[in-house]
């Protein structure tokens, strides 16, 4: 583990700062950080706490001044009449201090307070006019203090359980006794949604062993910057036996212990793996994984072995491993989201065969349970683009497909249509794709070759949308006038809408992603934000209909 | 197994035609609404799923609450959710919210009705959304305001409150 404590990302976009001297800079930390690890943090950590669901309890109260009339005689008791648990379903339902004040209305209130499930989010603890700060680098500042104060009186008053815990502004580091016992108090009264995110630096602070205590009671479990204690002495009977979904982010855990905390969650549903401080291998036998999300992470090898009710197998900025990395798909019967592929920095390998240009397809090299598939294309790339048939062909019946055009830093001789005409038969482009979404159009004559391919083979193909880099021409004329080619181009289905859009953000370096709606299943599309926003805007530069170019 | 006699039969609404079941309430109201709508009442699907004659008879539930249950469960129950990110979406969820919260303007009195017929019934969406109003007429409100609001008597000795107003102010304020 010569990386442990540095996201793979940063080690990569800092460039010529190599590896020794940057640990050096690191063990300096705890005060004072570099500012482009900072940065890179920063971005880590909005998107981990993006990651973590808004607690079930706020403080907003919309709802309040909605019983307006007062009661009147008989009726001016009527809630105290209300059983027990209904009046504990309310109490669990208030942020932490306001619920602590129901105690003290009445006996009977007291006790439906110490057995109502309770909700504690740092935010909601602490003094009122004090905001919960939680960017790095903050140290031990003092909205790290007042909720380490806040935290310990609360967690210890209550008897349990607690519904949601989620401390996330804390500097750890100055109170690693205080977490051990948070930890403990944790596990004793059975918390069940648990957000336990540390503020850096350092990054690598142990997570304590008190932690594993948890495991039984745990529902969903989001961690955030810490170094995953090993698994080594647990018991062969540990499990977290109610874990539906885990979040594991800026962490560093070593292979063994990761899949130590799949196999060992037997009802897992959704894993989620954000900046991983290490490069992640893992092993996929699970008989009710649902989605498996990787992001802002170096991936070594993905092994998807056995996994029977896989649905989303969902990829994003991630980076390739020095020693190459490989995705394999084994037993995936009910796959139906993949991406985004960044072709240039995975190897793909269904069934025992690595996909290669000219890999010949047949029954055991093709996923045909995929209906949604995203691709990262550097389009400018030679050996990116001439990857693109053979990797299509493996997924025969995709309905949906995504291609984002990735500037690439370096160009080759390009390829032209006369290259997509010799492709060959791409199945799924020909009869079964009905929506294809390009997003990054830079007006290049290979992006061009690819629409003008997809419009003249797909024959079923209903919608097709272009999101276009502004920057890259002058004047809607100009998109106009480059697009030429693809609308006068010969449509192989008769009834498809073109539309083209701007993209609203100036070049991005990837395309549009939110952990949170990744695993969310009743988003039917996660990677159609950027063009669905735009599509429900409305305001197209360009809008045709293939029957009438 | 037939749904047997507390099915109505059918009866047509924007031109298809659809399920009925009828439900008697404490006062011998009789009410006829759409079973997807009942649906959303777990206790009135087991009923249904036993079947029986003549409606189905819910003692515990007036006339007044159970009409107020049955509004929020037709407009709940009146389509199957659209993809969320839908423009349509966004445009329905907008609409259920401002449904939710006129149907909590009432007093008190008819807001606990509606909580227990909610628990009796089984609606989780409206229980959910009228102890969720409970809750927020509690937030920021001192102890005594709640007092009133609700009208709870205190029932502590002096000494209790003392003790308690110490150990609550250290732990939570």
């Amino acid at each position: 583990m010569d990386q442990q404590f540095l996201m793979g990302m940063n080690m990569r976009e800092m460039g010529d700062i190599s590896n020794p001297q940057l640990q050096a800079i690191m063990e300096q930390l705890g005060v004072d950080c570099p500012q482009l690890v900072g940065l890179g943090v920063d971005m880590a950590l909005q998107y981990l706490y993006d990651a973590t669901p808004p607690p079930p309890v706020s403080r907003r109260a919309p709802l309040a001044s909605a019983a307006v009339s007062a009661p009147t005689g008989d009726d001016i008791d009527c809630l105290s009449r209300l059983p027990d648990g209904i009046l504990k379903n309310v109490v669990s339902r208030l942020p932490a201090k306001d619920a602590a004040r129901t105690a003290a209305l009445a006996s009977r209130w007291r006790g439906i307070w110490r057995s109502a499930p309770l909700a504690v989010v740092d935010a909601h603890i602490l003094p009122d006019g004090f905001a919960a700060v939680r960017m790095a680098p903050g140290g031990d500042d003092p909205s790290s203090m007042l909720v380490v104060a806040a935290a310990s009186r609360v967690l210890a008053a209550h008897p349990g359980p607690f519904r949601c815990v989620q401390l996330t502004c804390t500097h750890m580091a100055s109170h690693r006794d205080e977490a051990a016992r948070w930890l403990k108090l944790l596990a004793d009264k059975g918390v069940q949604e648990l957000a336990f995110i540390n503020r850096p630096w350092p990054l690598d602070l142990p997570l304590p062993t008190e932690f594993f205590g948890c495991a039984a009671s745990l529902t969903r479990l989001h961690l955030g910057v810490w170094r995953f204690p090993s698994t080594a002495g647990l018991p062969r009977s540990a499990r977290f036996p109610h874990l539906k979904e885990l979040v594991l982010s800026l962490i560093i855990v070593g292979d063994r212990d990761l899949q130590f905390l799949v196999d060992r969650s037997p009802v897992l549903e959704i894993l989620t793996i954000i900046s991983s401080q290490i490069d992640v291998r893992l092993r996929l036998i699970s008989r009710t994984l649902r989605c498996v999300q990787l992001g802002m992470s170096a991936l070594a090898d993905v092994n998807v072995v056995d996994a029977p009710r896989l649905e989303r197998l969902l990829l994003w900025m991630t980076m390739n491993h020095d020693k190459g990395s490989r995705i394999k798909i084994g037993h995936a019967p009910n796959l139906r989201m993949l991406g985004h592929w960044q072709l240039a920095d995975h190897e793909l390998e269904i069934g025992n065969t690595v996909i290669k240009v000219g890999t010949k397809v047949s029954p055991s090299t093709i996923v045909p349970s995929v209906k949604i598939l995203a691709l990262e294309v550097q389009s400018e790339v030679r050996n990116d683009v001439k990857m693109v048939p053979c990797f299509l062909k493996c997924f025969p019946n995709v309905e949906i497909l995504h291609v984002y055009s990735q500037n690439a830093d370096h160009t080759t001789s390009k390829l032209n249509l006369k290259f997509w005409q010799e492709a060959g038969h791409i199945e799924c482009v020909q009869s079964h794709v009905k929506k294809f979404v390009f997003e990054e159009f830079r007006g290049n004559r290979s992006e061009l070759s690819l629409l003008k391919f997809i419009a003249e083979k797909a024959q079923i193909l209903e919608k097709m949308v272009v999101m276009v880099v502004s920057e890259c021409f002058s004047s809607v004329d100009d998109v106009n006038a480059k697009l030429k080619p693809l609308t006068s181009a010969k449509w192989a289905s008769e009834n498809c809408k073109l539309s083209v859009f701007m993209s609203p953000v100036s070049e991005r370096g990837s395309p549009t992603w939110h952990f949170r709606i990744g695993s969310d299943f009743s988003w039917s599309d996660p990677f159609d934000l950027m063009a669905a926003d735009a599509e429900h805007r409305g305001n197209a530069v360009l809008h045709y209909f293939s029957s009438t170019l | 197994m037939a749904a047997a006699d507390s099915c109505d039969g059918i009866s047509t609404s924007g031109g298809g035609w659809e399920k009925t079941v009828t439900l008697v309430s404490s006062d011998d109201a009789r009410f006829e609404v759409r079973e997807a709508a009942a649906s959303l009442s777990q206790t009135v699907r087991r009923m249904i799923r036993a079947g029986g004659d003549g409606g189905i008879p819910l003692p515990k539930v007036d006339a007044r609450t159970l009409s107020t249950v049955l509004e929020y469960c037709n407009k709940h129950a009146a389509v199957p959710a659209p993809a969320p990110e839908s423009s349509s979406a966004e445009a329905a969820a907008v609409d259920l919210e401002w449904f939710d919260k006129e149907l909590m303007h009432v007093d008190l009195a008819t807001l606990c009705s509606l909580i227990r017929a909610a628990d009796y019934l089984e609606v989780a969406g409206l229980l959910d959304l009228t102890c969720k109003t409970v809750a927020d007429m509690i937030k920021s409100k001192t102890a005594e305001e709640i007092r009133q609001m609700f009208g709870i008597q205190n029932d502590f000795t002096p000494e209790e409150e003392e003790q308690l107003s110490r150990e609550n102010a250290g732990v939570f304020e």
